[in-house]
């Protein structure tokens, strides 16, 4: 029993789902629903349909290369049965998992780091162009004239007590 | 050889279908319409043309019979004498002599009346000359109805027949009726004949094949026969008796030592001597057959003395059961070694063995040194002829597993197992882990690999890759990005408030409604102004000023009134002199004024709002065919 991909989505098709499509050339194409049987039926590529693993990670959206997802491989050379061998494989398939997300969530978050910066700076435009809808421009200035001119005043009067 | 023709055969159909089939073809096949006006020569060549394609249909299906059914003299003697018998050789002939007499009247009836053809003058006496032809030639096969019915069951008969060669290795079993023929070939053989307690159920030949020593032999079982002289014989006897005298073969002839058959012992002895000359250069075999019910040692002493003869004369007796298959195997192997070497004697008088020989050359190697080289012969070898002689018990299966355990019993492949420790053939074995296969990850290196990933994960985890980063901004940037968030609710509402505007609703001109005062101080509040004490702003002191605004400008005094006196209508500045601020302004204003009506006066429009198209299709525009025009411009 084996847990198979589908080959349009990657998805996973578990036993007793999805159905498999062999062509004149003898390939068989597994499917996991019938949405991706639809798509290919319609001659659809993968790599080009975006909700597919496919294209995620032909476009560069998910971490392609990396030595964690080097483990799960399929081999075509078949290992007896050892107790110990399935033991410490199955201990090792859990951490490696656990470093293999962390791995991908990095990744991800890298490539999303830049729209931070994108923000940053729309930001700083937005205000500088906009900043009229929320605040006068010459709020506050009023008053700051008065006192300016009051003060001057003030200065002018001290000056001319001090003339006379 | 001619074995194989008989299943071939073309089916011969009855002489009212031949004559359907025959005319319906021609009735398509050739053009069908002809009339009365068309040139005589054309009418002439249509009738022709249809008496000579039922003359040709005819003669290929009837020379298609003639050449299917096989020739008895071209036949092997053994196959010749078979149909002799079951179909009387003269009735056959005869059959196939009418067919071909019937074949050339034809030919010549056609013949005739296409001479006639050509005096036709007329398409009425073309057409009658066709009716007679055709008509004849339909007669004379009519003629044929019970030649062509007897040729389609001996046709039936013939690809029924069993496939017998009469030239390979043969074993024929005769003797009387219900000796146990048929139960001896349906334990030598694959074939399955009738085994019945009346007399005369295999009622022809029948043929089952067997192998011994890498070869393949044919056992060929035959009707019983009876003891009366040859002329007497009914058909179904003379075919044993034709498979007798024609196959070369070993001959097993059985006997009935416990006469259940209903013939006594002398009796069937009676047909040994009789059927004796039958026997010359075969072969012969007797066998004792059903000695389970009585063996030869306790029969009485004349029996025993007849056994006693044949075997003196240098004929093999042998006992035999078919119920309890003893001496079964023995009688076969027995006849066959003397077939093979009465086969091989034969071979080596006839000429052809000397080419043979002459090529052939045994080579014996000479020796070059005293060593001995003896064949060598495995061990496994050895024991397993061992083994095979004493018939050893063989190990224990898991039918026999499954017999003594009964109900209980299970099957457990995993038991026979060839694993490292012998403790874990139980195991159950994990195949899935979290949507994983854990087949793909068995690896015999994997704990390395793990060991290197750890490692730089730990590098990884130094070199400071996962920590996570704090938004380190100053103050100045969170002040923007507040800002920020604020101006966009701003947009958002406004352009919300602008979307609740009734804009397919009558319009009030701006200056209809009156802009509060509070509300100006409160929006111009909210952005940030000092409102306070605004009492002596200008828009204050001419909102005490004006009255109210729904008053309607009465007509007459749309002229500028004389006096200085403030009226209502001089307070407000017309709209082509409001909102400017010097006369350079309001220079300008005019002009683009001017300026954006000089479109609508060139093409005539009353005002900006007048959308109407005098000439919706224009003529020249859209009559024509399309020549080298574009499209852009219509």
């Amino acid at each position: 029993m084996r847990i198979e991909k589908c080959y349009f989505c990657s998805g996973p098709v578990y036993p007793g789902h999805g159905q498999m499509f062999v062509r004149n050339d003898c390939k068989t194409f597994r499917f996991c629903r019938s949405k991706c049987i639809k798509n290919f039926k319609k001659k659809r590529n993968p790599r080009k349909t975006r909700w597919t693993k496919a294209f995620r990670k032909a476009s560069g959206k998910e971490l392609t290369v990396d030595n964690s997802l080097e483990f799960e491989k399929r081999r075509n050379i078949p290992v007896k049965y050892n107790r110990d061998l399935w033991e410490k494989t199955v201990e090792a398939m859990k951490r490696v998992e656990e470093i293999k997300q962390k791995r991908q969530a990095r990744f991800i978050m890298n490539r999303l780091k830049k729209g931070k910066q994108l923000e940053k700076e729309e930001a700083i435009v937005e205000v500088k162009k906009n900043i009229h809808l929320i605040k006068a421009p010459h709020a506050g200035k009023a008053k700051k004239l008065e006192d300016k001119m009051v003060q001057k005043l003030q200065e002018d009067v001290d000056m001319g007590d001090e003339d006379v | 050889m001619a074995l194989y023709n008989f299943k071939k055969i073309m089916v011969v159909p009855t002489a009212k279908e031949f004559i359907d089939i025959t005319l319906s073809k021609t009735q398509r096949k050739t053009p069908t319409v002809v009339h009365k006006h068309y040139q005589i020569h054309r009418i002439r060549h249509f009738y022709m043309r249809k008496v000579k394609f039922t003359q040709q249909n005819y003669h290929d299906r009837l020379t298609q019979i003639l050449t299917d059914f096989p020739k008895l003299d071209d036949i092997h003697p053994f196959y010749a004498d078979l149909m002799n018998v079951l179909y009387d050789k003269d009735h056959y002939k005869l059959a196939l002599g009418q067919i071909n007499i019937a074949k050339n009247l034809i030919d010549n009836v056609a013949k005739d009346y296409v001479r006639l053809m050509k005096y036709g003058d007329s398409l009425y006496r073309c057409k009658q000359l066709k009716r007679a032809a055709l008509g004849r030639m339909c007669t004379i096969l009519k003629r044929q109805k019970s030649s062509l019915e007897y040729l389609e069951q001996v046709r039936q008969h013939l690809s029924r027949l069993p496939s017998i060669d009469p030239n390979t290795r043969t074993l024929l079993l005769c003797g009387y009726p219900n000796v146990g023929k048929s139960s001896f070939i349906n334990k030598v053989t694959r074939a399955d004949v009738d085994v019945q307690p009346y007399a005369f159920t295999t009622k022809s030949l029948f043929v089952g094949h067997m192998d011994y020593r890498y070869l393949r032999w044919q056992v060929v079982d035959t009707p019983g026969i009876l003891d009366h002289p040859l002329e007497e014989r009914n058909t179904i006897e003379m075919q044993a008796i034709t498979a007798l005298a024609h196959l070369r073969a070993a001959v097993l002839y059985v006997m009935d030592v416990s006469e259940q058959c209903g013939h006594t012992l002398p009796e069937q002895l009676e047909l040994f001597n009789n059927i004796r000359p039958l026997f010359a250069n075969k072969p012969l075999i007797v066998v004792a057959n059903k000695c389970d019910v009585k063996k030869i040692n306790e029969l009485s002493e004349e029996d025993q003395k007849i056994f006693a003869d044949l075997t003196t004369d240098g004929i093999s007796v042998i006992e035999t059961s078919t119920l309890t298959e003893e001496g079964v195997i023995q009688v076969k192997n027995e006849a066959c070694d003397r077939l093979l070497a009465n086969r091989v004697e034969t071979k080596m008088k006839g000429k052809k063995v000397h080419d043979v020989l002459n090529r052939l050359h045994l080579a014996m190697p000479a020796k070059r040194d005293e060593k001995e080289r003896p064949p060598f012969i495995p061990e496994g070898a050895l024991v397993r002829r061992k083994a095979m002689e004493v018939d050893a018990p063989k190990r224990k299966t898991e039918r026999d597993l499954e017999v003594e355990l009964g109900d209980d019993y299970i099957l457990d492949l995993q038991k026979y197992w060839d694993l490292m420790n012998e403790d874990e053939k139980n195991d159950k074995i994990p195949e899935v882990w979290e949507g994983h296969n854990i087949a793909d990850y068995i690896d015999p290196d994997i704990m390395k690999k793990l060991e290197d990933l750890e490692k730089e994960e730990e590098l990884k985890e130094k070199a400071g890759e996962y920590d996570s980063d704090e938004e380190s901004e100053d103050e100045e940037m969170q002040e923007i990005r507040v800002l920020a968030k604020q101006i966009k609710e701003k947009k958002q509402l406004l352009v919300m408030a602008s979307k609740e505007k009734d804009v397919h609703g009558p319009r009030m001109p701006r200056t209809a409604t009156k802009v509060e005062r509070k509300k100006l101080e409160k929006q111009m509040g909210g952005l940030g102004l000092d409102m306070d004490d605004k009492d002596d702003s200008h828009y204050a002191q001419q909102a005490r000023r004006s009255r109210s605004v729904a008053l309607k400008r009465k007509r007459e005094t749309s002229a500028p009134p004389t006096s200085k006196t403030r009226s209502q209508s001089a307070s407000r500045p017309p709209r082509d002199k409001s909102g400017l601020r010097d006369p350079k302004m309001a220079k300008k204003a005019k002009k683009m004024m001017k300026n954006s009506q000089k479109d609508m006066n060139r093409h005539g429009k009353k005002g900006e709002a007048d959308r109407h198209v005098f000439d919706l299709k224009p003529k020249h525009l859209l009559a024509g065919k399309r020549k080298s025009g574009t499209n852009d411009r219509r």
